[in-house]
């Protein structure tokens, strides 16, 4: 049976597993094959979840570092080396998630030499540099304890590292404010797109405020997870003290929110009915009001129950803050939804999975808690009957954590798309028959075309017209053909196959549509299914792969107009179908192929019939024409 | 109701590119944690002379089991024809050549189909004699697990229906669901690869080693044993 530190370690390695398959997609073929962000949503799940709740979840180091060092409550001290190395692992989080979140993550380093003052992003970019870059040296001194380090060099790294205790300290407050501050200014300038119970003027100050008791509740739920896991007893005493503190910051938390709303005036929208009224106040109740209400009752505080409950409806209220803030309560052009793809959620969770790891090979390694949770070297045992070895196997581990991480990564790769994102088919429409007028206009080349008015006499100059409008990418810009003149022109009905090349069977006019399917991509026009049934199933299999001993593939298998011989058009003007059909281009490649072709031709060999200004794309995509014709338009099917 | 081409589709693509994934890496994860083991297993020997000499030489005849027929002469020559047909076939095809191609754009030579044809008979045969013999003699009944008489079955399914799926003229069932049935126990196997004694195909250059490497213990064995079953002092 597994016990419950290597199942937990087990399910994270597989997440770790889930997440190194992602990474493949996500870095060779960006951030398209992997999320639903777009330029409407920018900023989804990572930037939410690993940056902006991310770095709060990493406030308990510079809280405890504050309370320990500056304000001398030394009866907290044990909890700094583990408040300083959530923070690191945090921090180092953060810095992850971003390389996940940017387009060109290889320029990441771009704020340290391209300053850019009026930034609010600047600031947190060079806060959270230095600040990692101060968690980093707070935390070595635990590193250079290691036997490892034993050489006297190393020691006098680590004496100087702790020398520097303080002014590191107190680095590490000074950066700490401002950058999780800093993360609610960004918002300061969302006035209008921000939900007026989000949105406020003092949003870095919540910010702040809320980062504090989030940092307290995670280093609560730290170490009550950390003595569960490592079945140790919890130091009660002292995570009450936490607790009560949390309470006390929850309180001037809910004080500066709420009075904040009252005095702008916006505290009747709590209560309006919408769901992002009801999503505040769920967001309130599970963030501050439960929470701190349950911690000022002293019972509540001093269990372990009562605590493990605070500590995770503050950490996953105040998470949902930063969601809230991000995501849900921001305001997106209409149909740009975003809801994260299970792949973003897999990062995330990846990540989260890759820190607590390292969180617990740190712990079981140096002295980051002061009751070491180092076990002891087994002594050797054997069954006396047996003769067993009763050694527990000492590659038991990374034997069940490679195959956990082995199996999470290969389970992803079923699901994973391979390959940059394809576009999204867009339908082509058929073109549709309208009544128009042909106008012979002074100083324009050909015909000027129109619809039809009802009840309007004709101009001067002008015959009606049989049109056909063409909009295949239906963006109301149409093309108007004149399908009747173009009858006459080209030798009335013996000439119909020069555009229609029949595919349908004994079918003269089918639409060009029927195959040239979606206006930008090809359709394939070759269905297997459908030849394996009407050749009457595995017996017909000879009459297209003849031959059994080559491998049944497109240029192995018999042409299409061995059989299909009525179906191709030989007189074409575009080139006929070769006998092995290919997928139909799409509409645009299919009309520009039969059109484009034949105007050049006749501009450049008929010059005494035809103006140069034939073969121009104006003359067909007249936008001007279109627009002022856009009224007159039939209505859209 | 998806039509039964984007199952096979989908057996084909990813979830073939994710068995392949599992049983190259699972592959590497065996090699490594066996190479662990046998680093581990040399640090704690109290003999550290190993005979490289006899372990290279012993290794070398095993890798070629010609030499080894003896007694077994017929059991001998079923192994080589299958471990032929299971390796060539599958790597040599025309098909799967055609099918690779556009994924690694390279291609390489195929084997004649007449081969092909007859390799994958003798896969089918190879695979059920090796059953049949296993079961038949009594020694090897003694040693065998589920596990040794079900692979053999695996390993020759992905063969019979890929017989069927090369000549549908011979294919009394649906052309599309021997397809799957081919694609899908393909896969099945390719996840056996590390996960059984089917990982034999990159553990097997160091077996020589490993068993060399056995008995070479601690240095303190003896008196831990004897500790162990409270015997210390005690002449031997």
């Amino acid at each position: 049976m597994l016990d419950r530190l290597s199942l937990l370690k087990t399910i994270l390695w597989a997440l770790v597993g889930v997440l190194a398959a992602v990474s493949v997609v996500r870095f060779a073929f960006g951030l398209g094959a992997v999320t639903n962000l777009s330029d409407a949503a920018p900023w989804g799940l990572w930037v939410a979840l690993d940056v902006m709740a991310g770095v709060a979840l990493a406030a308990g180091g510079f809280v405890v570092a504050a309370a320990v060092y500056v304000f001398h409550l030394e009866q907290y001290r044990p909890f700094v080396r583990a408040a300083i190395l959530t923070a690191l692992l945090g921090y180092a989080a953060v810095a992850a998630g971003l390389l996940y979140d940017l387009g060109l993550p290889w320029h990441i380093w771009h704020p340290m030499i391209y300053w850019q003052h009026h930034s609010v992003l600047f600031e947190v970019a060079l806060c959270v540099m230095f600040y990692l870059t101060v968690l980093a040296l707070e935390f070595a001194p635990a590193v250079l304890e290691h036997p490892c380090f034993a050489r006297p060099a190393f020691q006098t790294i680590a004496r100087g590292l702790r020398q520097a205790t303080l002014p590191l300290v107190v680095a590490g407050i000074v950066l700490s404010t401002l950058h999780q501050s800093s993360l609610g200014s960004l918002f300061l300038i969302t006035p209008y797109r921000l939900h007026a119970l989000w949105y406020s003027p003092i949003l870095y100050v919540l910010f702040f405020v809320s980062a504090v008791a989030l940092g307290l509740a995670t280093l609560i739920a730290e170490s009550l997870l950390s003595s569960f896991f490592y079945r140790h007893k919890a130091p009660l005493r002292l995570l009450s003290g936490l607790g009560l503190g949390a309470a006390v910051v929850l309180a001037l938390y809910a004080l500066l929110r709420l009075g904040d709303l009252a005095w702008r005036g916006q505290l009747g929208a709590c209560f309006d009915g919408s769901w992002l009224s009801r999503m505040f106040l769920f967001e309130m109740a599970l963030s501050t009001l439960i929470p701190m209400a349950l911690l000022c009752v002293p019972r509540v505080r001093s269990s372990l129950a009562g605590l493990a409950l605070c500590a995770g409806l503050i950490v996953a209220g105040m998470v949902l803050y930063r969601v809230d803030v991000c995501l849900v309560a921001f305001a997106r052009p209409e149909g740009s939804g975003y809801f994260p793809t299970w792949m973003e959620i897999a990062v995330s969770l990846g990540l989260l999975a890759a820190c607590v790891l390292v969180f617990l090979f740190l712990v079981e390694r140096l002295r980051v808690y002061d009751d070491p949770h180092v076990r002891g070297a087994p002594q050797p045992s054997y069954d006396p009957a047996t003769l067993h070895n009763l050694l527990p196997d000492e590659l038991a581990a990374p034997r069940r954590y490679s195959l956990a991480a082995l199996l999470g990564g290969c389970l992803a790769v079923v699901f994973l798309p391979l390959g940059a994102p394809q576009p999204v088919a867009t339908a082509a429409l058929p073109a549709r028959a309208a009544a128009g007028i042909a106008e012979n206009r002074q100083g324009e080349p050909g015909q000027t075309l129109a619809f039809a008015v009802p009840d309007r006499p004709l101009p001067a100059d002008a015959q009606p017209a049989s049109l056909l409008v063409i909009d295949g990418n239906r963006d109301g810009q149409m093309v108007l053909f004149n399908h009747g003149a173009h009858i006459g022109r080209m030798g009335r009905h013996e000439s119909c196959a020069l555009c229609h090349h029949l595919s349908l069977p004994l079918d003269r006019n089918t639409s060009c549509f029927e195959c040239h399917r979606d206006v930008y991509g090809p359709t394939p026009l070759f269905r297997h299914e459908s030849h394996v049934k009407a050749l009457g199933g595995n017996a017909g299999c000879r009459q297209c792969h003849a031959d059994d001993s080559l491998p049944k593939t497109y240029e192995t298998s018999t042409a299409c107009d061995q059989c299909h011989r009525l179906q191709v058009a030989s007189a074409a003007l575009v080139p006929a179908p070769a006998a092995r059909w290919h997928p139909a281009p799409g509409y645009v490649d299919a009309m520009h192929g039969l059109c484009v072709n034949c105007h050049e031709k006749s501009a450049r060999e008929a010059p005494e019939h035809y103006s140069p200004l034939l073969s121009r794309c104006d003359h067909c995509h007249d936008p001007d024409r279109a627009e002022q014709r856009q009224p007159l338009a039939p209505s859209r099917p | 109701m998806i039509d039964l081409q984007t199952w096979i589709d989908w057996a084909g693509g990813p979830l073939f590119r994710a068995a392949l994934a599992f049983m190259l890496l699972g592959l590497a994860r065996r090699a490594a944690l066996n190479a662990w083991e046998i680093v581990r297993a040399w640090r704690r020997a109290g003999d550290k002379q190993l005979p490289w000499r006899a372990v290279l030489r012993a290794t070398l005849r095993w890798l070629f089991p010609l030499g080894q027929v003896g007694n077994r002469a017929l059991f001998s020559a079923t192994t080589l024809l299958f471990h032929a047909a299971v390796i060539l076939v599958p790597l040599f095809l025309a098909g799967h050549v055609a099918l690779w191609q556009p994924w690694l754009g390279i291609a390489w030579p195929v084997m004649p189909s007449a081969l092909a044809t007859a390799l994958t008979v003798a896969a089918v045969v190879a695979a059920l004699g090796l059953v049949i013999q296993r079961a038949a003699s009594r020694a090897t009944r003694a040693l065998s697990r589920l596990e040794d008489y079900a692979l053999p079955i695996v390993v020759g399914l992905p063969f019979l229906t890929g017989l069927l799926v090369m000549h549908p003229g011979w294919n009394p069932f649906s052309y599309q669901w021997t397809m799957l049935a081919h694609v899908l126990s393909a896969d099945l196997l390719l996840v056996l690869f590390p996960l059984t004694k089917l990982s034999h195909m990159v553990l097997l250059p160091a077996t020589q080693l490993v068993s060399e490497l056995a008995w070479h213990f601690p240095p303190d064995a003896g008196s831990r044993v004897a500790a162990a079953l409270r015997k210390e002092g005690e002449p031997i």
